[in-house]
């Protein structure tokens, strides 16, 4: 049986498609890493591009503010104008730019209305602009906390005059208003209280993105109220907000960009996003050939006259499969961590992986080696799944090219398939093999895709559909006459 | 002497038709049989059958005593076979192939496929890619993995097709060598009788999927004693008259067969009938088309 093993690889690797498609998967693992590297931004900047602005110039040229049709055009592009030639003073990266968004924008275009709209008000835009300008002198003395201070006590400010109303009214209906009013005001208010204790200044860092979604995750979290009285889906939501929420603290707290993509450990985290296409491949290749070729090239003759039972020459080329998974998982990871290692360095390695254990409500703080071994293993069902449906059909129809269409086309179907039928409530769907083949839903207590599967209920599924196509393939190829070839 | 290859009353349908209808012989050691059929006669068939490369659907086959459906692997470890074409890895060297069928035997050294690479003469060319061989070669490396395990049958499926009569002979003299060196009983089909009957010792003739005759070559070629002779004449139309036999082939010329000491007879006879003779001469068809004749030709169901 091994000798037939060692044979059957020993077929794969004297042929040349392998090195090929070898040597294009690094190709593409080189090319995402560059990607990653040179190209990647994480798009919220603030700021306008070069071509846009040029557009507003050449329209502002054209435009007339004294006409009516015009007027609001006008304005409208003279403040955007305004504002970017204010945050041009700042680097691209600095937190003035932030502020200037958030806090000038509106002034802005208020100072231009009053300038040039019908109802003019010079008195009232030198106001605008005095006030404007006070923010710009506290811009340049690069005091970022005075603003932070000041949207404390804006929080502050808002949460009191919202409690001092609650306190006053007897309106139901306005009542539960204002309490939802009263939890945003708080989170406002502790978001602020967060940035000042943790140091944060303003800008587009991932600091800022962490704190970001922890106001938004935390938002969501008290619009959904009690989770024991959500509907399956919102409990999905309020879990994943949950998670969302305690990583964005963790990465707070720890000043630990954990959701980091472009360097050595994202491109890992992220292994089967980024690589499950080329595994698939690489393997649906192997196991769609495996059998069908020797019928075509009527190798199968040589094969079937030696002193073992076809079962036994079947059950040698299935392991030999199973062989080459392992391979085509090991060898891409290695040329990501290779690859990777030279593009970004290997630093990044050291940082964790966190999930948010529902079991015990605590973050799990993973090492990035054991999170991609998780993940394989999650995944393995389904690499196996279709790796033995293309042996199958490979088998029983003797067609490469069907049985390689057929399984790429199970690898590439299942994502709209799953979530359709997660969307729809279609109950009896449990059973099917896309809604099973992917573990990595069960791990960490989190709450699977449809109520009441388990880990176990798909383990069991996903054997129950190997073993529909393993028994008639064994059987068929048994019974199989060779014809004339 | 002992049945190496033993075949009992195969029969073989598919569908509804039947292809071998009780297809029986055996070979003994030191046997080479010649297995003559025309094309579609069942040659391939009964060979796979006797190979377990289809199922039998009647009928047994027996080698070295073990019944290939019930025992295979143990009725089939000592032969070698090539079926059909000699399919090898063609993205492998010749070296390579042999390598692996080595390895699914037990005991088979280095040295024995060095051995039998000499023997079929393709050292030169043996770390080539069987791509680059030509059919010629192939045929040989395809002989040279049948032999590699000292098989004590061997099994060969048209083995001289598409060679030129240079490669048929080197593949005869090949075939006598390893008979002798290696003790093989050997079965050998082909659709050309003339070819084999130089070194088979027993022929077995199928015809429509029935086996027609089964015996050594020399009683076969004294039962062919009747051979065909072409005559040219001024004129045909009244031969029937004198040879009811003859077959006319246009207004010159027609056939006759008989004895060769009967031929000068018939030139007395033609000249007393006041015909001229042009030409007498041997019909050099091969002696299977001969065989075919007298028994009636071989239809393709």
């Amino acid at each position: 049986m091994s000798s037939l093993i060692k044979n059957e690889l020993t077929k794969i690797f004297k042929k040349k498609s392998i090195y090929i498609t070898l040597f294009v998967v690094l190709a593409f693992v080189i090319l995402t890493n560059c990607i990653y590297k040179f190209f990647f931004t994480t798009g919220n900047s603030y700021g306008y591009s070069d071509s846009y602005i040029s557009y507003i110039k050449e329209e502002l040229a054209r435009l007339d503010p004294t006409k009516p049709s015009d007027t609001t055009m006008y304005i409208d592009l003279k403040s955007e104008l305004e504002t970017y030639e204010l945050m041009q003073k700042y680097d691209e990266d600095a937190w003035q730019r932030q502020i200037i968004a958030s806090q000038l924008t509106g002034d802005i275009s208020e100072k231009n209305t009053y300038l040039y709209s019908s109802e003019k008000d010079e008195a009232k835009a030198q106001e605008i602009e005095n006030n404007i300008n006070a923010i710009l002198k506290k811009l340049d003395s690069d005091d970022w906390k005075y603003f932070a201070n000041q949207d404390l006590e804006k929080a502050t400010q808002t949460l009191n005059s919202l409690e001092e109303q609650k306190a006053n009214t007897q309106d139901k209906q306005l009542l539960g208003e204002l309490e939802v009013a009263i939890e945003n005001a708080k989170i406002d208010k502790e978001v602020a209280e967060y940035r000042i204790n943790q140091d944060i200044k303003y800008g587009t860092d991932y600091l800022n993105e962490a704190l970001t979604s922890y106001q938004s995750y935390s938002l969501n979290l008290i619009q959904m109220g009690n989770v024991d009285n959500l509907e399956y889906e919102d409990k999905l939501q309020y879990n994943e907000s949950l998670e969302e929420k305690e990583i964005s603290k963790y990465i707070i707290e720890n000043k630990q960009d954990i959701n980091k993509r472009n360097d050595t450990r994202g491109i890992l985290k992220n292994f089967f996003s980024e690589y499950g296409l080329f595994i698939i491949v690489i393997i649906v290749m192997i196991a769609g050939t495996i059998v069908s070729e020797e019928f075509n090239k009527g190798t199968v003759k040589l094969l079937l006259i030696k002193p073992y039972s076809r079962a036994k020459i079947l059950l040698s080329k299935y392991i030999t499969i199973l062989i080459m998974t392992v391979f085509a998982i090991a060898i891409i990871l290695l040329m990501e961590l290779v690859v990777g290692g030279i593009v970004f360095g290997f630093d990044s390695l050291s940082v964790p992986v966190l999930e948010y254990n529902f079991n015990t409500s605590q973050l799990e703080i993973i090492n990035i080696f054991t999170y991609v071994g998780i993940e394989i293993l999650t995944q393995l069902p389904m690499i196996i799944l279709l790796a033995t449906l293309a042996f199958a059909l490979s088998t029983i129809f003797t067609n490469s090219a069907l049985a390689i269409t057929i399984s790429l086309l199970g690898f590439m179907s299942p994502s709209i398939i799953n979530a359709l039928v997660i969307q729809y409530k279609v109950g009896f769907m449990k059973y099917f093999v896309t809604m099973n083949w992917d573990l990595s839903g069960y791990l960490f207590g989190s709450l699977p895709s449809m109520e009441g599967m388990t880990m176990g209920f798909s383990i069991v599924m996903c054997l129950i559909y190997l073993f529909v196509m393993l028994i008639p393939t064994f059987i068929i190829f048994k019974k199989k006459n060779i014809k004339n070839i | 002497m002992e049945n190496i290859l033993e075949c009992k009353n195969l029969c073989k349908t598919f569908g509804k038709k039947q292809i071998l209808h009780k297809v029986s012989f055996e070979i003994k050691k030191g046997d080479i049989l010649g297995f003559i059929g025309p094309n579609g006669a069942g040659k391939t068939t009964t060979i796979k059958l006797i190979l377990g490369l289809q199922s039998i659907t009647n009928g047994k086959v027996l080698i070295n005593g073990y019944d290939v459906e019930k025992e295979f692997t143990k009725a089939i470890e000592k032969v070698g076979a090539i079926v059909e074409n000699p399919d090898m890895y063609m993205y492998m060297s010749g070296y390579d192939n042999l390598k692996l069928v080595a390895n699914m035997y037990k005991g088979i050294t280095i040295k024995r496929i060095d051995e039998v690479v000499k023997l079929v003469k393709l050292e030169n060319r043996i770390n080539d890619k069987v791509s680059k061989y030509s059919l010629g070669m192939r045929q040989r490396l395809g002989i040279a993995q049948a032999i590699l395990h000292n098989p004590n049958l061997l099994i060969l499926d048209e083995p001289t097709n598409g060679l030129d009569p240079e490669g048929i002979k080197e593949m005869r003299e090949l075939l006598v060598d390893l008979a002798k060196k290696e003790e093989m009983a050997i079965l050998i089909s082909s659709h050309n009788l003339a070819e084999l009957d130089n070194f088979c010792n027993k022929i077995c003739i199928i015809k429509n999927g029935e086996i027609i005759e089964t015996n050594e070559i020399t009683a076969i070629k004294k039962d062919i004693e009747h051979q065909q002779f072409i005559v040219e004449i001024d004129n045909t139309k009244d031969i029937k008259k004198l040879y009811s036999e003859a077959t006319i082939v246009n207004d010159k010329i027609f056939k006759i067969s008989m004895k060769k000491e009967n031929v000068p007879n018939l030139v007395v006879n033609l000249v007393n009938n006041n015909i001229k003779i042009y030409e007498i001469k041997e019909d050099e068809k091969s002696l299977e088309d001969a065989f075919f004749e007298r028994t009636g030709g071989n239809v393709i169901e």
